[in-house]
Order: structure tokens, then C-alpha cells, then sequence
């Protein structure tokens, strides 16, 4: 049997062992489930190469699945991201209810993100992210918090993507007779000009629901906020990636060709840009965690999205490259979260305070990938930010440039109260009994947050594999020009200049951080946070000197204009207006039986009075 | 040969007789009888399938009355199939209500006796091809259904069953009008003499028969300004009953509806009609279904909703749209008997039915509820689920026809489809139970037929080649009208030596 | 001959009419009457008319009953055209065999009509039928 298929078979197989073993035993179950999550990694990287493929046919449709250059790159932040929150969740979830219900579901949006980016054919494509989208929904509700609402949401944006594909799939097979993604790019140029127009847009829908791009983003705050920390790692990190494995494939092959591509590729990338800045001042007026790095991904997701629209090579290796880092940082701060919400039983910055030294290895990782996130130097999500600004200018996108400069700038504020609201400010009595979280959550927290560092040093083992899927879709290679791996430090973007300069800056940064350390060591006192005086008095026991509450009021009143109009608003006026006439016209069944029986009547009187139109 | 399908009738015609005298020998004998007799039906059914599929039409004449004249049934794959369904579904049901009204002897007498001619009826009008015997079957199956659905005294199924009764009959007259106007014009009731002979008759004529008979057989199918008493009549019949209404009645109605416009006449603007009707009864119905806070009243509202579309798919009337169709058929079949039979359990104890009283049942029915987001997934056509397949079909029929803009309709009233099923789910798993409510656990038969349909919509939704083969052979049966006119009426020329 | 002919075509017209008359009567009733009882009248009615409309395809005028046939001469082959003229005068044996069999359902549907009348009057203690309507929309 194919390899392929043996993977398909030991993930789906594995997570219906995982769901049985749940009544068996919880070690065999967590065991059965992370065994699975690593065999198939193993697997994938093993046995399964570049270049192979499945033939097979459902019912006449032949279909093909399959791994790529392009698909791999993806694979990499599934898989990767997979295994590190599968260890994590057998800590995580430990001693909750319907664990084998959480661990099938798990499994089966893993396999579905894998089908998907092996899917060669748009039938299997379909029926995976479907998959993908029922599993998912699933673990959304699975803690029972407001299910009809987030859920709801959740499963109304992503059916309407969905059926929005659905109908460019069809749209497709009847007009080319064939279900491969490579026919449907061949034939694509050749396609009537209102299917040029229509296919991408429709395709896009799907996409950009996954990816939360303005306006089709509003489940995405509470269904990553609601579903639990374990599984939203995942969520944000990888299944919203998919979303963006697919745009870029419609912005490839069927943008390109569109007769005036331009005012597409503006429309989205803007719509990317003001989804970053929207969802980072959302971001920042969250009080809770979750909350929080909910917006955050959409405001990243923003990013990635603007660099996808401009489509330059250079953008397009970097918003690849920000999708590895973003699943990255962004699963390692939900880990962190979760981690917290497990020690304490909380989330809200307003409640829990002062956890550094309690929770240092949370606090450490939580440190490198909220430097990550900021997009500061060393770290990984600099070198991404830093070619997506090169790549606007270079393209002449001045004021988008200064759109995502001003979103960029803005995530600092929630990134430090971030930091600030959790591990800093005053240690509480209330929380004195916390311990760090146990071995199996923090190790994946920590790889995560290395790979980071790793990453931002030397790009390139990003970027080779990147570079291999770009030249699947049909980029040049970018390798030499826009970046290289040279023996110590890699090098990226296009002016090499720079590097010299910054690496200098960042050395005497770094000696004098050191020296200062080194000398101030022997002076160092321990002090509690009460060891302060503000105006001349010294703070009591029991007083709280924690400013959580209303952090950065002065800059939300500032901006607060621009956040006045939810989309969420005007999305539930409709559904409500639709329920209300849905209310009135279900009338129609009076209830009474004579009232039917002259509907008969009308209706033949109808007919006939009709006939000649009607039947000819 | 095994059998022949004039056993199809006379078998479960014949039980439904003998029922109450061996009830008078033994009690459980009520019981075990359909039971025997549906198993023995749907073996013979699928081995006759298998025989129709390779040998082609089996027509059997009745009386030794040859077949312009006499009645006689047709076997084809197209029939065949459908019938091997409703007996599966009968089956199923039975296995379901095995234990159905157990203290209660003359009741259960009663049900299963009822139940026998229900399904008598509905094969009978698949499998006849005479126009008056199709409409004594419809009767049969009618009056059936009526008392079924009057089945409960204590709650309002009289009221529901007087309307269907009301509307009912208004079906058979207008059924009979048509006969008649058929039989004046060309002095036969043969169908596939009517056929072949349907460019004789007047066209205004023509035309009037039409119009009567999808305003007759419309009422059996549930078109929509013709459906009133449908979801009263699915909410206060019996759960099993209501099951058999969504997978062996309406299919009956469907049946007949389809092959009056395919077979029976070519009068243009039939396809566009059932086009236009179906996807107004969907839209109207899956409207409606959203505001229910009734369990079975919903589910109701559903089925008529999915027969819409099977009939959108059949007015595509392409043979990818009839097999899209089918697909369809089969699934509703499948999916909503799970949905009521798993949702009856879900209400069990509860007065009103409501679906607020579903809540958080997920943990004291696990199994059921289980079975009944299975359904649900099903239903709304979720991959990898059989419901999917028979939704792409469709949608692919309808881009290969060009309709796009039907496309885009049907989709958007997906979309209230998947909101209504993914509340109850949400409800079933994710709330506080209500405390007056005391859940009913399965019976171990009714689990059995649960699990059975839980099994076929898995297996359907993995390997769907399982059936398509046999749904192509039944498309191209019922777009080939010619061979359906030359297998009845030559089988005639044969008898008469 | 012609004075026979149109005799036949006021007789043939006279159970159209009557036919549609009774059809259209027992709309009346079935639609507009309140009480549950007329209602099953009407639709009795209506019934009836449809019957009436069938019988009166396949009458001729005095024509005999299908089982009167003139005596079956022996010796006499039973080819069509003797099968023809056994048959001549008989009236159409098919919409008698229909009617008696719309009769019977009839009488059926009736008979559970009443029924569920009975239950209806004892569980809303009314008859009239806009007062029961607990199943709605």
C-alpha cells in the first residue's frame, strides 16, 4: 500500500483508537494519541517524498493526493506544531471531561490539515476542509462557554466559505471536466471573463473566512478565545494557515491572469492592512488573555494577508515566512496562556499578577515569542516584518507601508501589557501557592520559543524550504538574491547593507548589557515589590498597587472614533432581521386545516389560470 | 428466480391480514411477523435488483390480463431501487419498534397492522404501472397514514391526522379527476399505453391532466403551498411512523410525481416547474424550520426542505441530475429516519417535544445522541458523511446545466440548514439538562436499528461507489422512456400467444 | 336519427353539468363550512360528484349493464368482431370497476374523517374548525 495512504490511515485510525481507548483508560488513551501525532510526523518526513502520488476514483471522479514543494512548507507548521501541542494537551487537558471526544476531534482537524495540503483535486480538497472546519467546531465548543454564540458564528462564516468554494468547484468541473488543481490553473486563463472574475472572488471568500480577514473575521476572536488553549495553539497557529495555503495558490494562478489584476490585489491587501489595524487596537483594549491574543492573530493574520495581496516574490517570501513564525509565537504564547489559565484558573490581566518568579520558564518563552511578535531583533519575526516593509516600498505601496508601520508599532502597547499584566507588577497573596507548570507544558513552550531565536539568526533554514514551494508555484528562486545562508549569520531582504550597521548597533547593545550585569552583580539586593516608596509612603500589605484595570485608557479615548463600528453589529442586526421575517412567513402554515385546503384550490386555480405560460 | 415482485404486495398484504388472527394464538407473534416478512422482502428485493441490474426490466402481469388491459408491475432499476429502499427503511423500523407499545397488545396489534399497509402501499405505488392501481396504493397508503398519525390519543395527533385527511382527500379526488380525463381522452390506464399514446390526446387535455396530477401527487410529495399538514402530521405521529413518513412515504409520493412528468407526458415546462416549486418549498420550509422550538416539527420542516431539493434535482432532469437526485433521495431516507428515530428518544419524556428539552442529553443518552449528530452531519451534507456526495452531484448537475444562480440559492438555504442542526447538537452536548426531564434509555432494538443507519450513512460516505453503479443504471432507466414503453408492452405481446 | 343525437348530447351534458354541480357543491362545503361535520359532508360530497363524473364517461345512452349480454349463441368462435357485437349496447365496464373501487375508498376515508371527528369533538369540546388549531407554524 501506498504511503500516503498508510498516513491517512494511522491518523484516522489513530484518532478513533484514541476515542475508544477513552473509555478503556486515560494513560492508554493519551498515549495512543500522542504516538499518533508522532508516527505520522515520522512518517511524513520519512517515507513520504516531494513528488509522490495516489491515484484513485470515487464514483467517476478521479482524484489525486499528493505532496509538494509548496504543500511541505505548510506541513512543516502543522506537523511541527502538532506534535509540540500534543504534549502539551495530554498535560493540559489532564482531568477534564470528554477527553476522547477533544483527542478524535484533534486528531481528525490534524489529518483533515494534512489531506489539504495534499489534496491535488478539489473534490478531496473540499471534503478535507470541511473536515477540517466540523472538527474544529467541535473543539470550539467543547468548553461549553457561550457554544451558541461563538460556535454559531464560527460555523456560519465557515459554511459560507465553504459553499463559496463549493460553487467555484463546481463552476470548474462542469467547464473543464476535470477536478486537478494543475487542469483547473491550465485552463484558467482560457476561461470565460465572468468566471475570472467570479472564481477568485469565490475561492477567496473560503480562504480569507479561515485567514479573519476583514470583514469575514468576527467569529474568529471568540472561537479562538473559547476553544480551549491546548487546541487554540493549533487553531491560530496552523488551521488559519491553511486559509492562507489557499489564497496564495488563487492569488498565483488565477489573480495573475485576471485582466487588470490591480485593483484586486489593492482591495485585498488593504482589507489585510485594516484588519491588522483594527484587530491590534481591538487587541489592546482586551482585558483578558485570551482575548487578547485572539485579535493579535488576526492582526498578524493581517500582515500575512497584505504581503499575499502584493504578491511581489520578496512579499511573498515573506508572508510565508511570517506564517512560520507566526504559528510559532502565537501557539507558544496561547501554551503560556493556558499554562497560567492551569496554575491560577485564570486569564484576566486584572486578576493575576506578578508570576514571574513563580513561573519563570513560562515567563522566559512568553518573553521570546512576545519579541518575536513585536517583530524585534533577534528574533524570527523581525526578519519577516523587515522584508514585508522592503517589499511595499519596493512595490510603491508608501501608505500602505505606513498602515502596517502604525499596526506594527501599535502591537507593542498589547505585547508589554502582555508581559506587564502577567509576570510583572506586584506579587499578590492570593497567588503565592503557584508553581510553575508541569515538565510536559513548558518543554514545548520552550522549543517553541528557541526555534524562534534559531529562526531569526539564521533565517535561511526557513527560507530554503520556502523558496523550494515558491518555485513550485512558479517563482524564480529567491535564493542569492533576496537572501543566502552564509556560514555565521544569514543574511535576507535586499539591501545588504544594512547588515553590517545593525549587527554593530546590536553587539554594542549587547556588550554593554553584559558589562552592566557583570558589575552590577555583586551590588544586587532582593527586595519585595512592597520595597518601594511613591510619594513618600510605603505601600501596606494588603494594598494593591497593580494598574491593570483600564490599561491605556488615555489611547483607547484617542481611538476610540475608529472603534465604534463593529462589524459584529451589523452582522447580528441581519441575522436578526432574517429571523424576524423568517418569523413572519412561516404564518403561511395557519394551523388550520381548512386554510391548507384552499391553498390546494388556489393553487390548481393558479395552474390553470397559468397553464399556457407555464406548460406549453 | 426467487420470487417475483407480485410478492412485493401480496406478502405484506397477506401479513397484514394474518396479524391479528395468529395474535389470537400467540402474542408475540404480532411482533415477529412483519419482522419475517419485511427480512424475506428485502432479501428477495435486493436479489431481484441484482437480477434487474444485469438482465434488465422484469415485468410481471397480474390476472394473466395482458398489459394494455390487465394490471402489471414493473421492476426496473429505476423502481427497484426504490422499493429495495422503502423495505430496507421498513426494516429498519421494525427492528426500531420491536418493542413498540410492549403492555399494550390491541395497541401494538394495531401499529403493526397499520404499519404492514403502509409499507404495502408505498411499494405498490413504485412498482404498479397501471394509473388506477398506482392511485389505489396511494389510498391504501393514505388511510394508513392517517390512522398512524391519529395514533396517540392523548395529544393532538387527531387534529394533525383530520388535516392530513383534509388535504388528503382533496389529493385523491384531483388524482381521480386526472384518471378520468386520461381515460376519456385514450381509453387506457396502462402507463406505458399512456405513453406511448400521450401525442394522441388533446393538449389542452393533456395539459389539464398534468396540472391535476402534480396538484395530487404534489400533496403526496409535499410540494409547497400543498404541505401544510406535513409538519403537524410528522410531529404527532409516532417517532417510528415518522420515520417511515420521511423514508417510505414521501419517497412514494416523489415517485409518483417524477414519473407522471418524465414517463407519462412530455408536456414542456414540467422540468422548470418542479425547478421552480422545489426550491420554493425548500427556501419557505427551511425558513420556517429555523424558527421551530419543537424537536419533531423541525425535523419536519427539514424533510420537507430536502425533498425540495431532490425535486430541484430531479427538474434538472440531465442524467447527472437524476442520479444527484437519487443520491439524495437515499440519504434523506437514511439521514432523517435517524434524525426522528434518534430525536424520539431524545423527547421521550417530555410533553411538549420542545428542543430546549434536549439539553444535555449528550451525557445521559450518549449513543443516541451520538447517532443523532451523525444524522445531523448527514443531513446537512458534511463530508466525509453520505450527505456530501449526494450534494456535490447535485451542485455539479446544476453547473453542467448552467444554473448558477440556482446554485447560489440552494447554498444560501444550506447555510439556515446548518445553523437550525448545529443549535440542537450545541443543545445535546453542551447544555444543563432540564430538571424535570428524566431521560429514556434506548431499548436494545431501537439502538440496533440507530447503529444500523449510523453504519450505512459511514459506509455510503466512504466508498460511495457502493450504490452510484446502481443509481446510474436507475437514472438512465428512468430518462429512457422508450425502453419503459417496448419492456411492458412487449411482455403483453408475449402473453397473448 | 338526429333528434336521437341530440337527445344523447343533453343527456351526456346533464351529468357533466350535474357531476361538476356536485363537485362544486361539496367545495363549498369542505371550504367554507365551519363545523368539522359539514366539512366531512362536503368532502363526501365532493366525492360523490367525482363519481358521478367517472360513471358518466362510459355511459351510453340506454345501454345495459356490462354482465347483460345478449345470450352467448353456442357454437359461436370467440373472435373480436363476435366479441364486438356481444359488447354493443354494453356500457363501459372500466369506470363502474373504477367507481366502485373510488366508492369503497371513499367510504373509507369517510369513515375515519368521523372518527377523528369524535376524537376531536372530546378532546377540544368543539366542533367548530378554526378553534382547533393547537399545531401551528
Amino acid at each position: 500500500m501506498n504511503m500516503i495512504y498508510i498516513l491517512f490511515t494511522l491518523m484516522f485510525g489513530g484518532a478513533i483508537l484514541t476515542f475508544l481507548a477513552h473509555k478503556v483508560s486515560g494513560l492508554l488513551r493519551d498515549t495512543l494519541f500522542v504516538l499518533t501525532v508522532l508516527a505520522s510526523t515520522v512518517l511524513f518526513y520519512t517515507k513520504i517524498h516531494t513528488g509522490d502520488t495516489v491515484d484513485f476514483s470515487i464514483s467517476g471522479l478521479s482524484l489525486q493526493w499528493g505532496i509538494n514543494a509548496y504543500g511541505r512548507i505548510f506541513s512543516m507548521i502543522v506537523l511541527g506544531l502538532g506534535v509540540m501541542a500534543s504534549f502539551y494537551s495530554v498535560s493540559y487537558m489532564k482531568g477534564k471531561e470528554r477527553l476522547g471526544y477533544f483527542y478524535f476531534n484533534f486528531l481528525i482537524s490534524l489529518m483533515s490539515m494534512m489531506g489539504i495540503l495534499m489534496s491535488h483535486d478539489l473534490v478531496s480538497f473540499f471534503i478535507f476542509w470541511e473536515m477540517m472546519t466540523w472538527s474544529s467546531y467541535f473543539i470550539v465548543i467543547y468548553n461549553g462557554k457561550n457554544v451558541q454564540r461563538s460556535g454559531i458564528n464560527y460555523i456560519i462564516f465557515s459554511a459560507l466559505g465553504a459553499y463559496a468554494m463549493l460553487m467555484a468547484i463546481v463552476m470548474v468541473y462542469a467547464h473543464t471536466q476535470s477536478l486537478m488543481i494543475p487542469d483547473m490553473m491550465q485552463a484558467f486563463p482560457f476561461f470565460p471573463a465572468a468566471y475570472k472574475i467570479w472564481l477568485p472572488i469565490l475561492f477567496l471568500t473560503a480562504f480569507t473566512v479561515k485567514a479573519a480577514m476583514m470583514p469575514l473575521h468576527v467569529w474568529a476572536p471568540d472561537a479562538y478565545a473559547d476553544s480551549p488553549m491546548a487546541y487554540t495553539s493549533v487553531f491560530s497557529g496552523a488551521l488559519s494557515k491553511m486559509g492562507i495555503y489557499g489564497m496564495i495558490m488563487v492569488f498565483v494562478t488565477m489573480v495573475n491572469y485576471l485582466p487588470d489584476d490591480t485593483w484586486f490585489r489593492e482591495t485585498i491587501a488593504w482589507l489585510g492592512a485594516i484588519t491588522a489595524i483594527m484587530a491590534t487596537l481591538w487587541a489592546i483594549a482586551q482585558d483578558d488573555a485570551r482575548k487578547l491574543l485572539a485579535w493579535s492573530s488576526v492582526a498578524q493574520l493581517g500582515y500575512i494577508i497584505t504581503g499575499v495581496a502584493v504578491g511581489t516574490p520578496l512579499a511573498m517570501l515573506s508572508a510565508l515566512f511570517l506564517s512560520v513564525m507566526h504559528a510559532l509565537f502565537k501557539a507558544t504564547l496561547f501554551m503560556a496562556v493556558g499554562a497560567i489559565e492551569k496554575q491560577t484558573g485564570t486569564t484576566k490581566f486584572t486578576e493575576v499578577t506578578g508570576l514571574i518568579r513563580k513561573m519563570p520558564w513560562t515567563f522566559i518563552s512568553s518573553l521570546l515569542a512576545i519579541i518575536g511578535l513585536a517583530g524585534i531583533p533577534p528574533l524570527g519575526g523581525f526578519v519577516g516584518k523587515w522584508m514585508l516593509y522592503e517589499s511595499l516600498i519596493n512595490s510603491n505601496h508608501y501608505i500602505l507601508v505606513i498602515a502596517i508601520f502604525f499596526a506594527s508599532t501599535s502591537a507593542f502597547l498589547y505585547c508589554y501589557k502582555f508581559l506587564f499584566g502577567f509576570f510583572l507588577g506586584q506579587e499578590e497573596k492570593e497567588w503565592e501557592h503557584v508553581k510553575e507548570a508541569p515538565a510536559l507544558m513548558v518543554l514545548p513552550m520552550i522549543i517553541m520559543a528557541t526555534l524562534l531565536l534559531v529562526f531569526g539568526v539564521f533565517p535561511g533554514i526557513v527560507l530554503k524550504p520556502i523558496d523550494l514551494g515558491m518555485q513550485t508555484l512558479g517563482y524564480s528562486t529567491t535564493a542569492g538574491t533576496f537572501w543566502s545562508m552564509s556560514g555565521l549569520f544569514n543574511e535576507w531582504g535586499n539591501q545588504i547593507m544594512m547588515r553590517p550597521l545593525a549587527y554593530a548597533i546590536g553587539g554594542t547593545f549587547l556588550f554593554f548589557l553584559i558589562i552592566l550585569t557583570v558589575k552590577g552583580f555583586k551590588e544586587t539586593r532582593y527586595v519585595t515589590t512592597k520595597d518601594i516608596s511613591s510619594s513618600g509612603e510605603v505601600p501596606l500589605e494588603h494594598e494593591n498597587l497593580t494598574f491593570s484595570e483600564g490599561f491605556y485608557q488615555p489611547f483607547l479615548r484617542a481611538v476610540c472614533p475608529v472603534m465604534k463600528r463593529r462589524m459584529m453589529t451589523y452582522y447580528q442586526g441581519f441575522g436578526q432581521g432574517m429571523e424576524a421575517f423568517f418569523d413572519y412567513l412561516r404564518r403561511v402554515y395557519s394551523g388550520n386545516g381548512q386554510t391548507y385546503a384552499i391553498y390546494v384550490i388556489v393553487f390548481v386555480v393558479i395552474l390553470l389560470l397559468f397553464k399556457n405560460s407555464l406548460f406549453g | 428466480m426467487v420470487g417475483s415482485p407480485v410478492l412485493f404486495i401480496a406478502v405484506p398484504l397477506l401479513a397484514a391480514f394474518l396479524i391479528p388472527l395468529l395474535g389470537m394464538v400467540w402474542k408475540e407473534s404480532i411482533r415477529i411477523l412483519p419482522g419475517l416478512v419485511l427480512l424475506y422482502m428485502l432479501v428477495l428485493a435486493i436479489t431481484l435488483l441484482e437480477q434487474v441490474m444485469h438482465t434488465g426490466t422484469i415485468v410481471e402481469i397480474l390476472a394473466g390480463w395482458k398489459p394494455p388491459w390487465g394490471i402489471n408491475l414493473v421492476f426496473s432499476p429505476f423502481t427497484g431501487i426504490l422499493a429495495t429502499l422503502m423495505i430496507l427503511m421498513g426494516f429498519i423500523i421494525w427492528i426500531y419498534s420491536y418493542r413498540f407499545k410492549n403492555v399494550d397488545f390491541e395497541e401494538a396489534k394495531k401499529y403493526f397492522i397499520l404499519f404492514m399497509m403502509l409499507v404495502t402501499g408505498s411499494v405498490g405505488i413504485v412498482l404498479t404501472g397501471d394509473i388506477f392501481n398506482q392511485f389505489v396504493f396511494i389510498e391504501i397508503t393514505s388511510i394508513s397514514a392517517y390512522a398512524l398519525t391519529a395514533f396517540y390519543k392523548h395529544r393532538d395527533s387527531a387534529e394533525a391526522s383530520f388535516k392530513y385527511l383534509m388535504v388528503g382527500s382533496l389529493s385523491s379526488m384531483f388524482l381521480l379527476l386526472a384518471i378520468i380525463l386520461i381515460y376519456s381522452q385514450l381509453g387506457t390506464l396502462n402507463m406505458a399505453d399512456i405513453a406511448s399514446k400521450a401525442h394522441l390526446m388533446k393538449p389542452e387535455f393533456k395539459i389539464l391532466a398534468v396540472i391535476f396530477f402534480i396538484v395530487g401527487l404534489g400533496i403526496e410529495a409535499e410540494i409547497f403551498p400543498l404541505n401544510g399538514w406535513v409538519p403537524d402530521a410528522y410531529a404527532q405521529a409516532p417517532g417510528p411512523v415518522g420515520a417511515a413518513f420521511a423514508g417510505i412515504v414521501v419517497k412514494a409520493g416523489v415517485y409518483a410525481l417524477i414519473r407522471i412528468i418524465f414517463t407519462l407526458f412530455d408536456v414542456s415546462g414540467t422540468h422548470q416547474f418542479l425547478i421552480v416549486i422545489g426550491l420554493t418549498t425548500m427556501i419557505i420550509s427551511e425558513m420556517a424550520a429555523i424558527r421551530q422550538d419543537r424537536l419533531k416539527r423541525m425535523l419536519a420542516y427539514s424533510s420537507l426542505g430536502q425533498m425540495g431539493l431532490v425535486l430541484v434535482a430531479f427538474g434538472i432532469g440531465t442524467e447527472e441530475g437524476i442520479f444527484a437526485a437519487m443520491f439524495l433521495l437515499i440519504n434523506h431516507a437514511i439521514g432523517k429516519s435517524l434524525l426522528f428515530l434518534s430525536g424520539s428518544y431524545l423527547v421521550y419524556n417530555s410533553a411538549d417535544k420542545y428542543i430546549s428539552e434536549t439539553n444535555g442529553m449528550g451525557k445521559f443518552l450518549p449513543v443516541t445522541s451520538f447517532l443523532f449528530a451523525l444524522g445531523a452531519l448527514a443531513v446537512v451534507g458534511m463530508p466525509p458523511f453520505s450527505g456530501f456526495w449526494g450534494k456535490f452531484f447535485m451542485m455539479s448537475a446544476a453547473a453542467h446545466a448552467n444554473m448558477l444562480l440556482i446554485i447560489a440559492l440552494i447554498l444560501s438555504v444550506s447555510l439556515i440548514e446548518l445553523v437550525y442542526y448545529f443549535r440542537v447538537i450545541n443543545r445535546i452536548y453542551f447544555y444543563k439538562k432540564e430538571s424535570h426531564i428524566t431521560p429514556k434509555k434506548p431499548t436494545v432494538n431501537a439502538v440496533i436499528a440507530m447503529a444500523t443507519l449510523g453504519v450505512i450513512i459511514l459506509i455510503i460516505g466512504f466508498y460511495p461507489d457502493l450504490i452510484s453503479g446502481y443509481l446510474h443504471q436507475a437514472s438512465q432507466a428512468l430518462l429512457d422512456k422508450g425502453k419503459y414503453i417496448q419492456d411492458v408492452l412487449s411482455t403483453g405481446q408475449l402473453l397473448t400467444h | 336519427m338526429n333528434f336521437t343525437l341530440f337527445d344523447l348530447k343533453i343527456v351526456e351534458y346533464s351529468f357533466f353539468i350535474t357531476a361538476i354541480l356536485v363537485i362544486m357543491i361539496g367545495l363549498y362545503g369542505a371550504l367554507v363550512k365551519k363545523s368539522l361535520i359539514k366539512v366531512v359532508i362536503g368532502l363526501s360530497i365532493f366525492d360523490s360528484g367525482i363519481n358521478l363524473l367517472l360513471i358518466s364517461i362510459g355511459y351510453i345512452t340506454s345501454g345495459t349493464a356490462p354482465i347483460f349480454s345478449p345470450a352467448l349463441v353456442k357454437d359461436m368462435p370467440l373472435t373480436l368482431e363476435n366479441i364486438k357485437k356481444l359488447s354493443e349496447g354494453m356500457v363501459d365496464p372500466v369506470p363502474q370497476a373504477l367507481v366502485l373501487t373510488a366508492i369503497v375508498i371513499g367510504f373509507g376515508v369517510t369513515a375515519v374523517a368521523l372518527s377523528l371527528v369524535i376524537r376531536l369533538y372530546r378532546h377540544h369540546q368543539t366542533l367548530n374548525i378554526d378553534e382547533i388549531k393547537n399545531l401551528k407554524w
